[in-house]
């Protein structure tokens, strides 16, 4: 019901082209991790979807409406894109109070983002005296005044210690699960793989990839096994004649490439192998975008001159 | 006829609470913001500090010169006090420019104009309600140092002056406002405004009687006098001013309407 909606969407800042013809939905009721690197146009992207850049082209809704036309849209969005933006001479508090008289938000909603934000202790204290973390809870606090279904964090991580980032990825999750539309923005894989269902992945402001994470990674890395022996030759010679191509490392671990569990499992089972140790690889996040972001480079480096251009 | 006229009502009715609504939510949080701050707070206080003791101070040099104004001898820290309502005025909008604050504040009121307007009322009032304040205090304590030299001025003259510093001092904050909204940056608009204020206006216009009689400050700074030979008087001088005043707002309403945040 409230996605965000991004239609054909091209941003371009002098000759340099941010967003390029973007097309893509987030939806309700999962974490969408929002994934390219520094420069990819991602932030471009938030800032467009809250009508603070004006596109080229295109249009991005937030629950079938552009943004500048929500009557009092802190309650329909969230959204933290600088943690440098409060005020450093002015209280947390005073920084989220201003903001949600602004929207018509009770004061004593202030006070509740403050705790949850775990900054009630500290939130009459002027920002300049933060952290980077610190600011970084404050503008997540911001973001969730006005307890909006749709919410946009761009790089929310930045600056957190490791408790701060079980807290922000604890919450990501948890705003999921009540139904709302939940758009990160991150350079992190690891991180972004630890909380999100679905990716948009962005390459020089141009769509890569849209669907949910598992396929993402299954469509891109194969799967792996990793087995240890007490007959090398023989695991060696076993694995050749079934065709499974294999790798020796230095450790005495063997990895099956492109092989599952219960295939290695069987064959040395009935082989006689003594086996040690038989684990399956599961692709992870990075190899999965590696693999994509090296085939975008390939691409990148011989550029078609036939290629139409655009009006 | 009277249907019409119910129906006229009912429009205004509507279009007061729409603007109760839209309108005064985002002036109360422009005015937080304002409050919040305590450099602003104190550029509102040196604009009456500052006012006040250089027109003591003027009012005890008595060379007895041949100009010698009597309303102006108690309103001559005006020059001074300016100073202070132009910084306050540059910084409540240059705040907004820096670290991404805009960003979050458009985000919170995407209407530009409405948000801008909020803005410019939240720095307008409390610089007129100084600027009253300082004019008060000002004719106030200039007259007590003046003693007999001030005993030509009349009641009509001081409450016009006083009256006319506070929208002066308004019109200078909101001059800067605008500027600030143009430059993006409070040091610019501070490095533009101050040095004008201070010479070219005071080089320019020691020769009255031309084109530097329609300068902001010695506009609106014909109210402050008891006598004027220029083209200007107070109230078409305190005019010009908020021309320019206007345009200045305008200019960096119009920028902010038109570029990225």
């Amino acid at each position: 019901m409230t996605s965000i909606d991004v239609q054909d969407l091209t941003k371009e800042y002098g000759s340099k082209r941010a967003v390029d013809h973007l097309t893509f939905s987030v939806l309700p009721g999962r974490v969408t991790g929002f994934l390219g690197p520094n420069g990819a146009g991602k932030s471009t992207t938030m800032r467009l979807v809250l009508g603070l850049d004006r596109p080229t082209s295109g249009i991005a809704t937030v629950g079938g409406r552009a943004y500048a036309t929500l009557h009092e849209p802190l309650r329909e969005v969230g959204a933290l894109l600088d943690a440098g933006a409060a005020h450093g001479s002015r209280t947390a508090r005073d920084h989220l109070r201003a903001l949600a008289a602004s929207n018509r938000i009770p004061e004593r909603r202030v006070d509740e983002v403050l705790e949850e934000a775990g900054l009630a202790s500290v939130a009459r204290r002027r920002v300049k005296t933060y952290s980077l973390g610190m600011r970084q809870r404050l503008g997540i606090a911001a973001a969730l005044l006005g307890d909006p279904p749709v919410v946009l964090l761009d790089e929310p991580s930045n600056g957190l210690d490791p408790e701060g980032i079980i807290w922000i990825r604890e919450l990501m999750r948890r705003l999921a699960q009540e139904g709302r539309t939940v758009l990160v923005s991150s350079h992190l894989m690891n991180e972004t793989a630890s909380f999100a269902d679905h990716l948009v992945v962005l390459g020089r402001g141009r769509l890569l990839a849209d669907m949910p994470m598992r396929e993402f990674i299954d469509a891109r890395v194969q799967p792996r096994v990793r087995v240890r022996t007490t007959d090398d030759g023989a695991l060696s010679a076993l694995l050749a004649s079934n065709g499974i191509e294999a790798v020796e490392g230095e450790d005495g671990r063997w990895t099956a490439l492109d092989a599952r569990v219960e295939d290695i499992g069987r064959l040395t089972s009935a082989a006689g192998l003594p086996i040690l140790e038989l684990a399956s690889e599961e692709g992870t996040l990075e190899q999965a975008y590696l693999d994509l972001t090296a085939t975008e480079t390939e691409f990148a480096a011989t550029p078609n001159p036939t290629e139409p251009q655009e009006a | 006829m009277t249907d019409a006229a119910a129906q006229g009502l009912t429009k205004a009715d509507t279009a007061r609470a729409g603007l109760a609504v839209t309108f005064a939510p985002v002036l109360r949080s422009e005015w937080i913001k304002i409050r919040t701050l305590r450099s602003l707070l104190w550029g509102l206080a040196a604009v009456l500090l500052a006012t006040a003791a250089f027109s003591a101070l003027a009012g005890l040099d008595d060379s007895g010169d041949q100009d010698f104004d009597p309303l102006f001898s108690a309103f001559f820290g005006v020059s001074f006090g300016q100073i202070a309502a132009i910084t306050f005025g540059a910084q409540a909008v240059s705040a907004e420019f820096q670290g991404g604050a805009l960003r979050v504040s458009l985000a919170a009121v995407p209407d530009r104009m409405r948000w801008f307007a909020a803005k410019a009322v939240a720095i307008g009032v409390p610089a007129l309600v100084v600027g009253l304040v300082t004019g008060g205090v000002s004719l106030i304590v200039g007259k007590a140092v003046l003693g007999t030299r001030a005993n030509g001025l009349t009641w009509g003259e001081g409450l016009r002056a006083v009256v006319g510093c506070g929208i002066y001092l308004m019109l200078m904050a909101l001059l800067a406002a605008g500027l600030a909204a143009v430059l993006r940056s409070g040091v610019a608009t501070l490095s533009i405004l101050i040095p004008f204020l201070l010479i070219v206006s005071f080089v320019v216009g020691g020769a009255s009687g031309n084109v530097a009689d329609f300068l902001p400050d010695k506009a609106g700074q014909v109210a402050l006098h008891e006598t004027w030979d220029g083209a200007l008087g107070p109230w078409t001088g305190l005019a010009v001013t908020a021309a320019w005043a206007a345009a200045a707002l305008t200019t960096g309403a119009w920028g902010l309407r038109r570029r990225d945040a």
